[in-house]
């Protein structure tokens, strides 16, 4: 029985092997694309709108929404991140329910370079907006002796990330590949659907908890800058209560 | 539970490739075209606001205008009235002149017709008691009356002026006296027998009859005469009838 799409290969070039996590990977990306072109060839700008036009833009509003709920930031340079994140866990977890298919996001790998993405993507973001000795400064916070710690607390948050997502995905597939060995019937469709709903949640904690680090790092410090307009922007006492705990 | 590190860098790659793709035919899209739709329904309602301004604006205006119309329509009522008001009291006052004129014409006119008839009424009230005592002293008188008033006349003529006296005394020509009826001799011969002693003895005396005298007596010397007949007592008559319409007509006038 093979767990991690990892293990399934289609082709073997030398070192590089084309696994079905690339593949299903493609897939879901192909089919992100093309939705994405067929709705958005003809948009209609007037007070009529395609119903498929609408849903995306629902889709849309609603990841905008949720990053300036989450971060009290103009959501705009985090939409296509975060937005994508959400988006491409969110698809390749649904497909989940087409047979055959398994969802690189059961692959430690897939959710090894996402979390990977968003640890590379705090500091940008964080140097993009405060500069990078603001940003650095943070790690020294609130004393020297915190440095190890922060530093710590950064790459552990990542690998949590990681395995969250792929631990919760890959349960699922393993929890209906056994049931379907001990009972065929019934109750793996009920445990596929449990897998559809747990697929939905850990795309948007994914999507929340890459938005929460961002923001953490692009305004944490604000408040000791002397920008003024940023701090008035941002909350600090509730970015601390969200950065502190690692969920699942 | 293994890392495939070649997956992931793969994976990674593809996740940026997702993230450009996304980005590129469904955030700029969809933003884009909400942000134009929004453009539009602000435009829409700055227009609608612009409109919506525009009309009251001419509502206000036509308003305005409404209400100045209105006054105007006032005043001019009011001086339509006035000028009404005017002409009639006008016409009032022409037609108030014009009845007092035309009464006035008339009460003259009036006055004149009553004035005429009292005239007539009174020549011929005075011709007619004149005829009717004319016919009664005609009736009754006879010689013997005229003899009783050639008494008179003598009488008269002892009590008469100085003047006429010494007119009579320095008469040279013929003296005549006129009668209704023809004296008869006796009367004559005294007449003629008093004018002799009393005025002067180489006295003409001749005698006439006059019937228009009625009854009576006329003395003629020269250009003067002296004389009694019933017709003086007929103008006196007259005279008196005249003054009693005249104190009649001015009652008359004022029953007006």
């Amino acid at each position: 029985m093979t767990i991690s799409p990892d293990g399934l290969i289609f082709q073997q070039w030398g070192w590089f092997s084309l696994n079905a996590t690339i593949v299903y990977t493609w897939l879901v990306m192909a089919l992100l694309t093309l939705i994405s072109w067929l709705v958005t060839r003809r948009m209609s700008t007037g007070t009529e709108l395609p119903a498929w036009q609408n849903l995306l833009e629902v889709l849309v509003t609603g990841i905008r929404d949720q990053i300036r709920q989450v971060s009290q930031q103009n959501p705009g340079r985090y939409l296509p991140f975060v937005g994508s994140l959400f988006l491409y866990i969110a698809m390749a977890n649904l497909l989940n329910i087409v047979p055959g298919y398994m969802a690189p996001t059961g692959s430690l790998s897939t959710t090894t370079a996402l979390a990977i993405c968003v640890f590379i993507a705090v500091p940008i973001y964080g140097i993009a907006y405060q500069g990078p000795v603001n940003y650095l400064k943070h790690y020294v916070k609130p004393t020297w002796l915190m440095l190890p710690f922060n530093i710590i607390g950064e790459i552990s948050r990542t690998i949590a990330l990681a395995v969250r997502l792929y631990g919760n995905i890959m349960s699922g597939t393993v929890i209906v590949a056994i049931l379907i060995s001990l009972t065929p019937y019934f109750f793996p469709v009920v445990m596929a659907l449990l897998g559809l709903l747990t697929g939905m949640i850990q795309a948007y904690i994914f999507a929340v908890l890459a938005m929460v680090y961002i923001a953490s790092a692009t305004s944490l410090h604000s408040g000791e800058s002397d920008d003024e307009q940023q701090s008035s922007l941002t909350d600090t006492p509730e970015k601390d209560n969200r950065t502190s705990p690692n969920t699942d | 539970m293994q890392i495939d590190w070649i997956t992931v860098s793969a994976q990674i790659v593809n996740f940026l490739i997702l993230v450009w793709l996304l980005k590129r035919f469904l955030y700029h899209p969809v933003m884009r075209a909400m942000e134009q739709r929004e453009q539009r329904i602000a435009d829409r309602l700055n227009k609608a606001e612009a409109r919506e301004q525009q009309a009251s604006e001419q509502q206000q205006q036509y308003q305005h205008k409404t209400e100045e119309l209105e006054r105007k329509r006032d005043e001019m009522l009011i001086k339509a009235r006035e000028q009404a008001e005017q002409g009639k009291r006008q016409l009032l006052d022409e037609a108030r002149a014009i009845v007092a004129e035309t009464r006035k014409q008339w009460q003259q006119q009036a006055a004149q017709e009553k004035a005429d008839f009292f005239n007539r009424l009174k020549q011929e009230t005075a011709e007619a008691i004149q005829a009717i005592a004319r016919k009664a002293l005609k009736d009754l008188a006879d010689a013997g009356l005229e003899e009783q008033l050639i008494e008179k006349f003598i009488e008269q003529l002892k009590v008469a002026d100085k003047d006429l006296q010494q007119t009579l005394h320095h008469n040279t020509g013929p003296l005549r006296i006129h009668t209704a009826y023809e004296l008869d001799s006796t009367v004559r011969a005294r007449l003629t027998r008093f004018m002799h002693e009393h005025f002067s003895a180489d006295i003409q005396v001749e005698y006439s009859t006059t019937p228009e005298l009625l009854c009576g007596i006329l003395l003629v010397s020269g250009d003067r005469q002296l004389g009694w007949n019933l017709n003086e007592y007929l103008d006196d008559l007259s005279e008196r009838m005249d003054e009693a319409f005249s104190s009649v007509r001015p009652s008359a006038k004022q029953e007006d």
